[in-house]
Parts: C-alpha cells; structure tokens; sequence
C-alpha cells in the first residue's frame, strides 16, 4: 500500500519538475520528430535499398521510437544524481518512505515519458503519410515494446547515475554512447548500406532487434520471431540493469 | 552502560563511527537527552557533528556502539526510528522546482501524513514559519532564510516528537537567524518537541539550549547547562584598572591586598590591570572597594564579567574557535 502511494506521490514530483522544465521537455519531445523528419527527407533515397521496404520513412520510424526510450530515460541518472548531490535523496531517506518507491517512482515517471514521446513520433509518421500495416493493435505492441526498452535504459542510467553521482558521465555516457548504440543498428540504416564491422557491431546491438521487431508493425506484419528475440534480448538486459540498478541504490542507502 | 531513564528520547553508549577510509569521526561517544529538552551539540568544523546526527538519524550505520532513539534501536530498528523524528540537515534542502506548499505535501505524503488533515497542518505550517505570502511561488526564487524556514517546516509535517538540526543557522544573516531561534524555542516550549541541535556558535547554545554536549576530534569533553559549563570555569572575573599607565609596582600591591580576601582566585596582573574570579563577583565586590580603599589604593574603573562559551572551551581544548572557520562550510560527501 505504502509502496503505491509513495511512488504516486514521487511520480507527481518528478512529472511537476519536468513540466516545470519547459526547455528541457519540448527539446526531448521535439528532437525525435524533428530527427524523423529530416533523416527521412535527406536519405529518402534509401527508400529503394534492399530490407527497406520502399520507404526510408517507414523504416525509420520504429529506430526514432527506440531514440526516444534511451533519450527519456538519460533523466532517470540525471534525476538521482542531483537528488543525491543535493541532498535531497537523504531527505527522503529520513522520512519514512518506502525504499522502493524511490526507484520506482522515478521509473514510472521515464516510461510514461517514453510513452508520450513515442505517441509523438507514431503521430508525426502518420501526418508525414505512413501507414501501420498492423493498424492500432500494432501500434499499441510498438508502444508496449518502446515503454519496456525504456524502463531496461531507464534501469541502466540509475544504475550509473548512483555509481558515479557525476552529471557529466551520466550526459557524456547518455549522448556518445546511446548514439552509437541508435546510429549502428538496423533502427536507423539498413544493414545493406552499412560496412562490414558495422554490420557485425549492429547484428549484436540490442537497439537492432527491438527497431526490427517494431518494424514489422510498420512494414510486413507482426514477425513474431522478432519480437521473441527483441523481448529475449531486452529482458536480459533488463535483468543485469535492474540488479545493477539495485545493487547500487541498496550500497547508496544501506 | 550508564542507567538508562524511560524518557530518555536519545541514549547513546560509546558510539563509535568509523568512516571507510578510516577516519574515526565519532570516538566512543556516551550521552542522554531528555523527551522535551532543548539539547546541544556544540563543537567545531569537524568534530563530528555531522556524522553524529546521520548516525541517529540512520543515515549512516555506526561501527560499533550503542544509540536508540525514541525508544529503537538505531541499528535494528531505523523504520521505528523514523516514525519519531524530523530531520533539517547542514544543507539546506529543498526542492527548487515545486513551490513551497507542494514541498510541503510532498513531504507530508512522504511521511504517511493522512491526506483529511495534511492540507490544514501544511497550512498551518507555512503561517508558523511565516511563508504564507510566497507559498505558491517555486522555492528555487526564496532566499536562503526563507529555504531554511522551509527546510524546518518540511521536517515537521507528522508531528515528530524529536526534532534534529544540524547547523540550522550557519550562513543565515542576523536577522533570519533570530527569527529561527524563535521558531524553534516556540516548537519546543508549546508542542513539547525535543530538540537536538549542532552548532559552532557559542551565542547560540548558550541562548537556546537547557544542556550541551561539548564535542571536539569525535570526543566530548564537556557536559552540563551552560551554567553549569560556566561556573566550572570558576565564576565570573572581576577587573580592575588603574588610570597612571603602567604602575606596576600598585597593581602589585592590589593583587597582595586581594589575595587577603577570602573567595577570590586566580589573580593575574598586568602593567596597569588586575583580574581575579570568584564564583559570585557581585557580593564580593563592596569588600574588594573597601578593602582597596582601606589601603589608599583607588582604581580607575572595575568591572565583573561572565565567561562565554567561548571560554569555556578555550579552558577545555585550548583553543579558541575562530570565526573565519565558521564561513567555510565543508561539502558534506554521502554515506560510506
Ligand atoms: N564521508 C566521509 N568520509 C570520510 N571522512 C569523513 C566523511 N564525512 C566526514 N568525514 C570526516 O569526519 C570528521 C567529522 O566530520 P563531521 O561529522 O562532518 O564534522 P562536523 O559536522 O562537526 O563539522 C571530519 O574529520 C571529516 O573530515
Ligand atoms: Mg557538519
């Protein structure tokens, strides 16, 4: 009961602060679409490649949804390690708050961000003329995919953010290493145009199978194989960062 | 273990905690405060204030030692501890974004506060600390009193019986300052809420506090009402000056009649001044006059002081705490 009404309390703070925070909410929400609108228009020549399907736009589409997961979840680091820096983590921590609802409050505030800014990227596809082969169903599973890939990073950049208590990491290791993982995966490019150890690099990243599975909402219809293999890849993920996540908050509040 | 009292809200027995890179920040430390005193902790930067007051708050766990608080063990049972106390940290923490009624309710649902009554104690609250006018403003644009002020009502919203405060006052202006003693001095008279509080400023404990706990290197060295901590000292200190600059040779012959006079002590002279203690200075004074006078010896000026704090710990360390340390706060690094 405690753990509900904690976390929906903590949810509300962190969803205050973020509106709060104009700046910072619209260039998350945007940047995605915008991505989505100028990748597709610059390399629409790409529509005609091999695994693409005759549209670059089409294509892109689920690798700008997985964009958004990685990015909304960087705040989750960002959130605790002002909150440890500032003291404020320790003003809870004397209060009697459930423990739990620390972490998951903030994690819920992250999916639920994922969420909305993937509904954005949905939209915006479909006002730029992209239709889903799989219709809302499909949607509602590409979102329910995005939200759980969400929560797995969301996992990661706390599990980090509680290590280092550094901002600087926590956006240094948000913005170089989440860009590898988008731009070197088939989310982005098909896997035709890319050299050699790209290709190799992407067939491993996890970004790769969850763009391929969402893809098949867009493009094809539903491939089941892929999202067993996406849901595989990022469960365990999800495993190692959840403990990770854990392990550290538990070292940080004792 | 020394005997333990049923309304002793903190028991502590040679608390010891040893930070991981092996400073021993608190170094077999025993105490005992009161449910309802007004308690103080007094030391310099460093002596382990800090790590006291995280330790019985349960933010750190101690290496080895006895402390219960309002009734718990610190170590076994730190959800039971919890319950009783609030906490206002050395920083002062609050968050930015929300304004100061939804920092409020925030920290109010956070303590399981029930939501029939947690709007009118928030209320309630903000007028007692006087932010009524600005609570619907972000406290990111309060001024540091104004924060401070928050930071006190926000570790008061489920009533705690035990109130902790680490520095409350370091970096306040003199006015904020005193507006927080008075706050304070209201909770503890009216609601009966215990008080522990840290401080380096000498004024402040012997304004606020009924009993102090001298702490300095993890140790502490002195223990009693101010009264108490003063007197040990040996009472007030009478002086006297004479006016011809530098004659020895009569302040000589003053200090010999004084010492004639049965309650006086410690007399030191200096070239044109004399001092002395005595444990009640005001009724030994008309004999002093007399005396002197009986001699022909007339001073210039006489005059009876009461040792501070400060002096107090000068005579226990050997030092004086300098206020330049005071300004210098220390960044406090977290847990292990
Ligand atoms: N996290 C920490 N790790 C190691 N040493 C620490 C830590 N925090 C404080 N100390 C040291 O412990 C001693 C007591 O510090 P503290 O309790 O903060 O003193 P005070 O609050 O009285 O100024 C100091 O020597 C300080 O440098
Ligand atoms: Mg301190």
């Amino acid at each position: 009961m405690s753990l509900m009404l904690d976390t929906g309390a903590l949810f509300r703070r962190y969803f205050t602060k973020l509106v709060r925070n104009p700046t910072l909410l619209v260039t998350n929400l945007v940047t995605p679409v915008a991505f989505l609108a100028l990748f597709s228009q610059m390399l629409g020549k790409l529509s005609v490649f091999p695994g693409v399907g005759g549209s670059f736009l089409a294509y892109l589409t689920p690798g700008i949804v997985v964009m958004c997961s990685v990015m909304f979840s960087a705040q989750a680091g960002m959130s605790i390690v002002n909150d440890l820096n500032s003291g404020f983590l320790q003003k809870m921590l004397v209060t009697q708050v459930n423990r739990g609802a620390i972490l998951l409050g903030r994690l819920c505030t992250d999916v639920f961000m994922v969420v909305i800014a993937s509904i954005l990227v949905v939209l915006a596809a479909i006002a730029m003329g992209v239709s889903f082969v799989t219709g809302v169903p499909g949607i509602l599973l590409l979102l329910a995919t995005s939200a759980f890939f969400g929560l797995t990073w969301a996992a990661i950049f706390l599990a980090i953010g509680l290590k280092t208590r550094s901002a600087e990491t926590l956006s240094a290791f948000g913005s170089g290493v989440a860009f590898i993982l988008l731009f070197l995966s088939s989310g982005m490019f098909p896997k035709s145009i890319m050299p050699g150890w790209a290709q190799t690099f992407s067939a491993w990243n996890p970004v790769s199978y969850v763009s391929n599975a969402m893809r098949s909402t867009v493009l094809g219809g539903y491939d089941w194989g892929a999202f067993a293999s996406a849901y595989a890849v990022t469960g365990a993920l999800a495993v190692v960062a959840f403990a990770a996540a854990l392990y550290q908050f538990r070292k940080t509040v004792h | 273990m020394t005997a333990y009292h049923t309304d002793d809200i903190i028991a502590v027995d040679d608390l010891v905690v040893v930070y991981p890179d092996g400073t021993r920040a608190v170094d077999g430390i025993s105490f005992r405060v009161r449910a309802g005193e007004f308690f103080g902790f007094l030391g310099p930067n460093g002596a382990g204030k800090s790590t006291t007051i995280k330790t019985l708050t349960t933010l750190l766990r101690m290496t080895s030692g006895y402390a219960s608080v309002a009734g718990a063990m610190v170590d076994r049972d730190p959800d039971e501890v919890r319950r009783s106390i609030g906490v206002v940290s050395q920083d002062t923490v609050v968050d930015v974004d929300l304004t100061g009624r939804e920092n409020l309710l925030l920290f109010g649902r956070l303590q399981h506060v029930s939501s029939e009554v947690l709007e009118e104690r928030v209320d309630q609250l903000l007028r007692v600390v006087e932010l009524e006018d600005v609570a619907g403003k972000p406290a990111g644009r309060y001024s540091g009193g104004m924060r401070k002020r928050l930071d006190l009502a926000s570790a008061l919203v489920h009533e705690p019986s035990l109130l902790f405060l680490d520095e409350p006052t370091t970096g306040l202006d003199p006015q904020s300052r005193a507006a927080l003693w008075e706050y304070l001095e209201t909770i503890n008279r009216e609601k009966g809420v215990t008080i522990f509080l840290t401080t380096q400023y000498m004024e402040e404990a012997d304004r606020l506090c009924k009993r102090i706990a001298i702490i300095d290197h993890g140790r502490l060295i002195g223990e009693g009402t101010p009264g108490e901590l003063k007197s040990a000292l040996g009472g007030e200190t009478i002086e006297l000056s004479f006016e011809s600059s530098g004659n020895p040779e009569l302040v000589a012959r003053a200090a010999k009649v004084l010492g004639t006079i049965a309650g006086l002590s410690q007399l030191s002279t200096a070239t044109s001044s004399l001092s002395a203690s005595a444990a009640n200075a005001e009724r030994l004074l008309p004999s002093v006059i007399t005396t002197l006078a009986k001699e022909d010896i007339h001073p210039s000026a006489l005059s009876v002081s009461t040792p501070t704090l400060d002096d107090v710990f000068l005579r226990l360390t050997g030092r004086r705490i300098r206020s330049d340390e005071l300004d210098r706060r220390t960044t406090e690094p977290f847990l292990q």
